[in-house]
């Protein structure tokens, strides 16, 4: 019973180790759908990662260790965490960036997509245009819940409010103090049908907006009964269909109240082109107007004709779109203008220009200077610079040219960037050689990770890749091989033991026959009285024919046994036949190999070796020999095997050695061989077999056979079996 | 007929083949001076006649199913059954013959001989000689001056020809690898050969070892 229980004890430990695994994954599933993993959270903004974090539009930047939104894009989005978040509470503190939209916090936010409203869960915002905090459900669609009017002050942009927003199940509290003052206003909603669980976000409309100080905890119903205690009027969520656009109005241009704080605009501005030609020597003061294309490191402006750097500005908190009116001097460069104690006046908020698209060899000529341009090329190496910004060395045909872009939400990209990348980047075009370093003819700055696309990886033809695949292919060439020859041995061995087989049950059955008959035969010629009748000698032919018959049964047997028929050859295993045969005589026997020694398919070998064996006992029970000679020789594709011997000789087609000799010609033909017999009385007797072989196995003809090994194996699986026994010793 | 009995040679032949027993009986039969005085198809039946019938001589088959001819040798012996025996096999190893001298043969044919020397095979060790053909005296002679395999490198020998590792011979006589490895030296001194293949083949050539049991 040894095997049962094996078998039972293998079966119980593969059900433990199941059970283990099914408990493991049942383990992992719960830690990941968890409602509280990776709670409490605060943001590692002021040390310059947010990797966890994922934008849908806008372009967020980490900017002094705060998250940055420059992009007066409607319904920018920021987000981080667990979907399964469920009881929670998210406060940040943030700073409106333009006078015309909202920036806040969403919670239980999930089914995120680019696009306006295309989240489902709650959003809680800080809007300048009704001075008012927000708070509502958003559906793929906005419903404005209920909102409130912080006061003393109302919300003003450039100024940093503290907002918290808590969720706890379908009750939803939003809470937002201005730093200055002590009072806090508070906002709040009951859902009936909520969302139960969902991400936090950042997310700003038509005003971009900084986010810093983000921290995230799990929340308690005594959190929120805290929270209510200041909350005003609680709202309901009326059914009411939801408004696709939202409440904060598509307004571009400045309301009438803006337009009033505009101040006036100086009337001679000039074009930024026209900044080239002013004097080198005596720095003229003047006044150009245009849109704000870059903040950090240094502001940069464009207009219609061209761009200009303005390193440190007296300017207000600038995003990027800012129509602004610039004045200070003037110190024009080779390609592009410096603007230096200038002073920046803003005059309203406008959609950002768009890139050109050029050329590397275009922005290359400094006909791009200072201004933001598109640009494609093929990452050559990245490295970090000065300051942990991340530089790329980009490729584009021959010209190359570097990127430089600023830490923080960047690093996961750059770290996954890989060489020999396809990439599309747009960024300021600066010539400079405070940025280029005289490196590259131009640097581009990009303005967040946005500005970078990955167009195509690199080609898999790598050099890495190649040699993994060449190793690949080699070590799955071996495994083939390796189990070719595994198989190959397994079924010699068997046929081997099928032989063996065979061998036994010829010895038990036909070879004892044979014998018995013999016997019997003669036991009837020992009672015939004359010896010298028909019958007699009838008898005598009958019981040669009988020990004939039983010596070939032996001689197949021995055959069969003839463990392997290769290791050894064939001419050493007739030599020792002959040997054996003429052991105690007078006969020499000679065994000569003449070519190149080679592998023979097991078939034909066996089938000289059985010719072999009745022409050496033809000619040592008849012939009385002197001389045997065995001599095999090996030609270019095929191989001879002659025996010779110098005895009687005989009358060809006579008496008993006919048998013998019809045998070997059809063993012979059986293996498509020439056989040939020559023979006379007294002149001894010469038998030559010639078979043909398969082709030599060179790698030229690895191909053509194994095309002939298929085709031979489909038509006849047993014809092909010699084809390959060279592996036999295996 | 009682003086026929005195002076004719009483045979016993043992083999487990009908046909061979048949024929062996008749041809025997007919001879002067001879009387089958019994067949047995197997050693143990052998063994059961012997006890009760003398024989001069016995023809003894050597592979049969249960008690192999080496085996009835060993057990007469063991009986202390007085009889002769003729090992008369269609096998003509090295190690069968040794082997069958060792157990006390004294005779040794092959089933093909001719009537003529059966007849002197029988005549010769019931009158107290040995008789081998001469090429069967080469063979023995030859084995006679080779050293014996020990049992444990027979065993060795018999699972090196099934083509297992040293390492898989190792773990089956739990034995450590570099014990086999000994093994496997000295059987291929003893046996004169070169290499593992060789002595596989060449162990079952003298029928040191058969691959079927």
């Amino acid at each position: 019973m040894k095997f049962p229980s094996l078998l039972r004890r293998r079966a119980v430990v593969a059900l433990l180790l199941c059970l283990l695994l099914a408990l493991g994954f049942a383990g992992l599933l719960a830690y990941l759908h968890s409602p509280s993993r990776g709670l409490p959270y605060r943001d590692s903004f002021a040390k310059g990662t947010a990797e966890e974090w994922k934008a849908l539009g806008g372009t967020w930047e980490l900017a002094n260790g705060m998250m940055r939104n420059d992009s007066d894009e409607r319904g920018a989005k920021l987000l981080s965490g667990s979907p399964y978040w469920h009881n929670y509470s998210i406060e940040a503190d943030i700073n409106l960036l333009g006078a015309s939209g909202d920036a806040g916090l969403a919670i239980r936010s999930r089914n995120e997509e680019e696009g306006v409203n295309s989240y489902s869960g709650y959003y809680a915002g800080l809007r300048t245009r009704d001075n008012s905090l927000v708070l509502g459900r958003a559906e793929h669609g906005w419903m404005e819940v209920t909102k409130a009017n912080p006061t003393p002050g109302g919300i003003r942009p450039f100024q940093w409010y503290h907002l918290k927003l808590l969720a706890y199940d379908c009750q939803i509290v939003a809470v937002v103090t201005a730093p200055s003052q002590a009072a806090s206003t508070s906002i709040a909603i009951n859902d009936q049908v909520c969302v139960q669980s969902g991400r936090i976000g950042l997310r700003s409309y038509s005003s971009g907006g900084i986010w810093r100080n983000v921290v995230v905890r799990s929340a308690t119903r005594q959190d929120l009964t805290e929270m209510l205690r200041g909350a005003g009027p609680e709202g309901n969520p009326e059914p009411k269909s939801p408004v696709a656009e939202g409440p904060q109005g598509p307004s571009e241009l400045p309301s009438a109240e803006q337009r009033k704080a505009i101040p006036r605009s100086n009337a001679n501005t000039q074009n930024i082109e026209n900044l080239l030609l002013s004097s080198f020597a005596t720095p003229a003061v003047v006044t150009v107007r245009g849109v704000v294309v870059l903040t950090t490191p240094v502001l940069f402006v464009q207009d219609s004709t061209g761009g200009v750097s303005i390193p440190q500005p007296t300017a207000p908190p600038l995003k990027v779109g800012d129509e602004v009116e610039v004045t200070g001097e003037v110190h024009p460069g080779d390609f592009s203008s410096t603007m230096e104690h200038a002073t920046v006046q803003m005059l309203w908020a406008r959609t950002p220009v768009p890139p050109v698209s050029v050329t590397a060899s275009q922005a290359s000529t400094g006909r791009y200077a200072a201004t933001f341009v598109e640009v494609q090329g093929r990452l050559a190496g990245k490295e970090r610079g000065p300051g942990n910004t991340l530089i790329l060395d980009l490729d584009e045909g021959p010209q190359s040219f570097r990127a430089i872009m600023n830490p923080g939400r960047g690093d996961y990209l750059f770290s996954k960037l890989k060489p020999d990348s396809s990439l599309r980047l747009r960024g300021i075009c600066v010539v400079d050689s405070a940025f280029t370093k005289n490196l590259t003819p131009f640097v581009l700055l990009l303005r967040s990770n946005e500005d970078l696309e990955v167009l195509a990886g690199p080609p898999w033809w790598s050099t890495g890749h190649v040699i993994v695949l060449i190793v690949a292919s080699l070590l799955l060439a071996l495994i083939g091989v390796f189990l070719y020859h595994r198989v190959e041995h397994w079924r010699l061995r068997a046929i081997l033991e099928e032989r063996e087989r065979l061998a036994h049950e010829m010895h038990d059955t036909l070879a004892q026959s044979f014998a018995g008959i013999g016997f019997q035969l003669q036991a009837i010629r020992n009672g015939l009285p004359d010896q010298a009748s028909p019958l007699n000698q009838q008898l005598e032919l009958a019981s040669n024919l009988v020990r004939h018959s039983h010596e070939e049964a032996r001689r197949s047997i021995a055959t069969l046994r003839t463990e392997d028929m290769e290791s050894e050859d064939i001419l050493a295993a007739l030599d020792r036949c002959a040997r054996r045969m003429v052991e105690g005589g007078t006969v020499e026997v000679v065994a000569q190999r003449e070519g190149d020694q080679r592998t023979i398919p097991l078939r034909i070998a066996d089938t000289l070796y059985r010719i072999g064996q009745e022409a050496v006992a033809n000619a040592v029970r008849h012939a009385h020999p002197s001389l045997l000679t065995i001599r095999l020789a090996y030609r270019g594709d095929s191989v001879c095997l002659l025996i010779e011997d110098d005895g009687d000789g005989f009358v060809q087609g006579s008496g008993l050695s006919g048998f013998g000799i019809r045998g070997m010609r059809r063993r012979a033909q059986s293996i498509s061989a020439a056989f040939q017999l020559q023979s006379k009385p007294g002149g001894g007797t010469r038998i030559r077999v010639e078979a043909t072989l398969p082709p030599r196995l060179t790698l030229a003809s690895w191909p053509k056979l194994l095309w002939k090994y298929g085709k031979e194996h489909w038509i006849d699986g047993r014809s092909a079996r010699h084809v390959h026994s060279h592996s036999y010793r295996g | 007929m009682a003086d026929r009995r005195d002076t004719s040679i009483r045979i016993l032949i043992v083999d487990d083949h009908p046909v061979v027993l048949a024929g062996l009986t008749s041809m025997l039969g007919t001879q002067a001076g001879m009387e089958v005085v019994g067949s047995a198809s197997g050693g143990e039946e052998a063994l059961e006649m012997l006890r009760t019938n003398a024989a001069d001589v016995v023809l003894l088959d050597l592979r049969m199913p249960g008690m192999s001819g080496i085996d009835t040798l060993h057990a007469l012996k063991r009986a202390k059954i007085n009889a002769r025996a003729i090992i008369l096999t269609s096998f003509e190893t090295d190690e069968d013959i040794y082997r069958a001298v060792q157990a006390g043969a004294q005779g040794y044919l092959l089933k093909d001989a001719p009537q003529s020397d059966m007849i002197e095979a029988i005549r010769a060790v019931h009158s107290g000689k040995r008789y081998f053909p001469r090429h069967i005296a080469a063979r023995l002679a030859e084995r006679m001056m080779r050293t014996d395999l020990t049992s444990r490198e027979l065993e060795v020998l018999h699972m090196l020809a099934r083509g297992l590792t040293n390492k898989e011979i190792g773990s089956a006589l739990a034995i450590s690898g570099n014990t086999v490895r000994n093994h496997v030296n000295s059987i291929m001194e003893k046996l004169e050969v070169s290499d593992r293949t060789e002595a596989a083949t060449t162990a079952i050539h003298r029928g040191l070892i058969e691959l079927s049991n």
